[in-house]
């Protein structure tokens, strides 16, 4: 080994050795940069101002929705004539229709006795008793919620859309992993297709196939690939060198090499892949109601339409076990992979032969349903909690949304926080000069990371303002500012508290695994039921949703601090608040940062999603675009939520490899 | 001077024979000439250029960019022997290893495996050889952590093509020869590292290779436990009598199980010989502060101690060989109170007695000798 560590130890003991003129360069470097922008701004601002003001100038937009329109009528002009759709999409539109159909009409014939038993003996099996448990449950209520059919409406989509994602994720990921140059290729590309939020990929796909299943299908697989794709990428390459070059030294042939080594030893993170692809999808064939995904998802759209909290709460109950059921069947399965054979549980549940009794057990108990004539549930079981939830709701609007003495009502916090909080930054960030703007996303993204980040970022917030939406941009950004600094603050401040306390790490935990695994749309049921509609519930939802991630970087990032150096500065005599603040923050501070960018992108995928529930801006173009059939609006409105993600991503973003071009 | 290696830098000794490599003519596993592997830019270039091929590593490294991990190494591994590579980490010993089954591919020079050219090797024979011929032991162990220990050691015939049935039973073998029988289906997480270790000697040993290459093996084992794993070694070379190619950093390690030792520093052979010959006669300051540590009595034999017979001494006290440990002779002094016979052959070749021996632990032996090398 010695001839490969020697040289990166001696690259780190050199670092080691002096921090501090290594931090000063740091330090100068970015003063070095700022001082280059102040510059750059002192000369091109009184030259842009003079030639465009301070609103973006008209001159420097394009107008696209003409293009855009006429490509669109194009397409659905030729749909039915041109050889594209003839032979290639149409081709891809039936298959697809074919197979969740197929999915779908196997999952009402084995009627709800067949399904929740071959759930959960499949949940036993591979995940154990309590999982089995739990999708029993789970698949129970769904039916006594009446929700029955939507959840199998759901769940063919889904198994349909998982196996697509997984399938192409794992071939992109097996070719990336291989090849060293489709991995540099393909890295930045799946790394930003996680960063965007999902509405960007509805109105594009939209555009190809109309509203539909399949576009609502196609939607959710380019959607839910990506992370599978890279986790197999990610594991193949990352597979531990010792075991490959012994591998090697035994004489095995690239594909032996492959087959026994490389892709045993990335099961972890392709099971990974799995289960994320799954929690992606799940998310996406929610969302894709709104183009044409049949099922949960759609009640809830309906449901939030006509802000009937009952009904939506009935549809996303459903979506949330849903969720559960498969986060905990593919993460259990992934953390008994490589432990010894289990011998816990019931004999029957081992070994080869079990696959065919769960086959068999789900067959007799699918004849029983049907023999008893109760394929789909039961109407006479169904508890209507519609009614209950929307009286409870009344009552809130009644008692709690205003008037209440001293800390006053929801409705009263919302209107504070849009009023105090949200228009005056909305109108700040409308005021602000184009070119301020660009200037301020340069220095940061350039203090952050590298040239590189910073120009893609002033090139995103140019493209926006090129698309001529730059005031709904402005808008949106807005809110997420406003929810990402309210997230920081709480999450920030519940990471370090959990992190100093196990006990309430442990009572938090559970907390964030269920919503961690929740789908966004679910999130506006409460607010809106807390808040009623507009800005300040959609930032609530933001809120809510990118908080568990936030918490949890914060206080692994701290937890994960060198213990050695905590137990320095305690040796040393720190109080327990000078260890937090000059050993632990500034140590933790690249977790803090992936928080950071972290709580950025989720913010603003549930920010665009707002739109839905009155958050106005690019969400609200996206959603009437798809309403109206005004595709031209709703891509615009995407590609700018797009160049916005990419901006909020790449300022966020902390240089992955700051020693590169500074050893030698 | 029994030995006919190449090393470059090899002293000549006259004073004392191997210990086990006794015979002039031995046939030669792996011949080894004027090797070097270069890590940088146009690696390539650098052993042919005379003009920077002799500079130090620093030197090289500034002027070209490059390392030279091994630089100009030559030497041969007899059949049947024990050959160590030892120098600190950096000093390319690693490098030197994987080399001769090109795992890493040497940028230029010889190389044999009982007489076939190595390098000229195309895919499948180089496949071929790292099959059957020549299996590596390393120190991170490389097991499969998803397949059982009977797997694990049954992985190099499985890559062989060898049948389901056949190769179980060769693993299950070389398990319990080991010493691991009962553990066959456990996963290597659940093994402790001596354990792990010999799985990975087991898997080495079931192909029934030709050589064993042993890459610090032990370096990553507690010290009790490296003492055990270093004795099964011994054991192992004792019955089978197989070569081996033994890499370490450890010195007391390289004097225990090795027939002969390479010393390697910054790429190059320093000094190469018997564990005697190392310790007492180191061939430059380097190797003299190396060895500076090691109790001498334990490696160096009566050979070096004694001085010759007075009148009447050549056939009173005990007798010793001649490759008789200078502690064992101190035993055998102590015990009878006066001094000893180094007999060889009926023929008393000198005498010990307490002044030589505490000479020779005292480092004032041979002085003279050892400057003028």
């Amino acid at each position: 080994m010695s001839m490969f560590t020697a040289p990166p130890i001696a690259a780190a003991l050199k670092v080691d050795a002096k921090p501090r003129p290594v931090q000063q360069l740091l330090n100068r470097r970015g003063l070095a940069k700022l001082l280059l922008l102040a510059v750059a701004a002192a000369v091109l601002v009184p030259l842009l101002h003079a030639k465009y003001g301070a609103a973006w100038p008209s001159s420097l937009t394009v107008d696209v929705s003409g293009p855009l329109g006429r490509t669109s009528d194009w397409i659905i002009d030729n749909r039915d004539s041109h050889w594209l759709f003839t032979y290639f999409l149409g081709h891809l539109s039936n298959a697809v229709v074919l197979s969740v159909r197929g999915v779908y009409l196997l999952l009402l014939a084995l009627g709800w006795t067949g399904v929740t038993a071959g759930v959960t003996l499949l949940a036993w099996r591979v995940a154990g008793v309590r999982i089995a448990a739990t999708a029993l449950i789970s698949f129970l209520v769904s039916g006594l919620l009446g929700m029955w059919v939507p959840t199998m409406q759901t769940l063919a989509l889904m198994v349909v859309a998982v196996v697509a994602s997984v399938v192409v994720g794992a071939l992109l990921g097996l070719a990336a992993g291989l090849s060293g140059r489709l991995f540099k290729l393909l890295r930045p590309v799946l790394d930003t297709m996680q960063v965007l939020p999902a509405f960007a990929y509805l109105l594009p796909v939209v555009l190809v196939f109309g509203i539909g299943v399949p576009a609502a299908l196609l939607a959710t697989v380019i959607y839910a690939a990506p992370p599978m794709a890279r986790l197999t990428a990610l594991g193949l390459r990352g597979a531990d060198a010792g075991v490959l070059e012994a591998v090697s030294s035994l004489g095995a042939t690239g594909r032996q090499r492959l087959l026994t080594a490389r892709l045993p030893l990335a099961r972890k993170e392709l099971l990974l892949g799995v289960n994320q692809s799954i929690m992606m999808a799940l998310s996406m064939v929610v969302i894709a109601s709104m183009i044409g995904a049949a099922g949960l998802g759609d009640r809830v759209y309906q449901a939030l339409a006509s802000v009937d909290v009952g009904a939506a709460l009935a549809a996303a109950i459903p979506i949330v076990l849903l969720a559960i059921v498969m986060d905990r069947t593919t993460a259990a399965a992934g953390e008994r992979l490589g432990a010894e054979p289990d011998t816990s549980g019931p004999k029957l549940l081992r070994g080869r032969l079990v696959w065919a009794g769960i086959g068999v057990l789900t067959a007799v108990l699918a004849l029983v349903g049907r023999l008893t004539g109760s394929l789909v549930w039961p109407t006479g079981w169904v508890v209507a909690i519609a009614r209950p939830v929307n009286d409870f709701k009344e009552w809130m609007v009644g008692h709690l949304y205003s008037g209440v003495p001293v800390i006053g009502g929801t409705a009263d916090w919302a209107a504070h926080f849009t009023n105090w909080v949200l228009n005056p930054l909305r109108d700040g960030l409308t005021a602000l000069p184009w070119y301020g703007t660009l200037l301020i996303v340069a220095a940061l993204a350039w203090l952050i990371g590298t040239w590189r980040t910073a120009l893609t970022a002033v090139l995103a917030m140019a493209a926006i303002g090129v698309l001529g939406v730059w005031k709904p941009s402005m808008n949106t950004l807005s809110q997420v500012i406003a929810a990402l600094v309210v997230t920081l603050v709480l999450g920030f401040g519940i990471g370090v508290l959990a992190a100093g306390s196990k006990r309430f790490e442990a009572i938090l935990r559970p907390v964030l695994d269920v919503m961690q695994t929740m789908p966004q749309f679910v999130y506006l049921i409460p607010v809106v039921a807390l808040f009623a509609v507009g800005r300040a519930p959609a930032a609530a939802a933001a809120v809510v949703y990118a908080l568990p991630a936030v918490i949890r970087i914060t206080t692994q990032g701290l937890r994960q601090v060198d213990a050695a150096a905590m137990e320095s500065a305690r040796s040393l005599g720190a109080t327990r608040w000078q260890t937090l603040r000059q050993v632990q923050l500034p140590l933790a501070r690249p977790a803090l940062l992936l928080a950071v960018n972290q709580g950025v992108v989720l913010v603003l995928a549930v920010v665009i999603i707002g739109g839905l529930v009155g958050g106005g801006a690019l969400g609200y173009d996206v959603v009437t675009g798809l309403a109206t059939g005004d595709l031209a609006l709703g891509l615009v409105a995407g590609v700018a939520i797009v160049c916005l993600g990419l901006m909020l991503d790449r300022v966020t973003q902390p240089t992955e490899r700051r020693t590169t071009g500074k050893g030698a | 001077m029994a030995t006919t290696s190449a090393g470059a830098s090899e002293t000549p000794k006259s004073a004392s024979a191997p210990r086990s490599a006794s015979s002039a003519a031995r046939e030669v596993v792996f011949s080894v000439r004027h090797l070097w592997k270069v890590f940088g830019p146009k690696a390539d270039r650098i052993p042919e250029d005379t003009s920077v091929a002799g500079l130090s590593a620093q030197e090289l490294r500034e002027k070209t960019g490059c390392t030279a991990a091994v630089r100009d190494v030559s030497f041969d591994v007899h059949k049947g022997e024990v050959f160590v590579v030892m120098g600190l980490s950096g000093s390319g010993k690693s490098t030197l290893v994987r080399c001769l089954t090109r795992l890493i591919e040497p940028t230029s020079g010889g190389l044999e495996m009982d007489g076939e050219d190595v390098r000229a090797m195309d895919r499948s024979s180089l496949r071929e050889l790292r099959r059957r011929r020549a299996s590596m032991v390393f120190q991170h162990f490389g097991l499969l952590p998803h397949r059982t220990v009977v797997d694990n050691v049954a992985y190099g015939l499985e890559i062989q093509g060898v049948s389901k049935a056949e190769r179980r039973e060769r693993a299950t073998e070389m398990v319990e020869k080991v010493g691991l029988a009962g553990l066959e289906k456990r996963r290597p997480g659940q093994l402790s590292g001596g354990q792990q270790q010999r799985v990975g000697l087991a898997r080495a040993l079931a192909v029934d290779p030709e050589v064993l290459l042993f890459d610090e093996p032990f370096s990553a084992l507690d010290p009790l436990i490296r003492r055990d794993m270093q004795e099964e070694v011994v054991r192992l070379h004792r019955e089978e009598g197989r070569t081996m190619v033994f890499i370490t950093h450890d010195l007391a390690e390289a004097l225990r199980v090795g027939d002969r030792i390479a010393l390697m520093r910054d790429g190059e052979i320093v000094q190469l010989g018997t564990p005697e010959e190392i310790v007492g006669s180191p061939a430059d300051d380097y190797v003299r502060d190396f060895v500076r540590d090691v109790p001498r009595e334990q490696v160096l034999t009566v050979r070096r101690a004694m001085r010759p017979a007075e009148d009447g001494e050549s056939d009173q006290g005990p007798a010793l060989t001649p490759d008789t440990l200078i502690s064992d002779a101190i035993e055998a002094v102590a015990r009878c109170g006066g001094a000893a016979r180094v007999v060889d052959e009926g023929r008393c070749l000198g005498i010990v007695d307490h002044a030589c021996l505490l000479n020779v632990v005292a480092r004032v032996d041979h002085r003279p000798e050892e400057v003028a090398a």
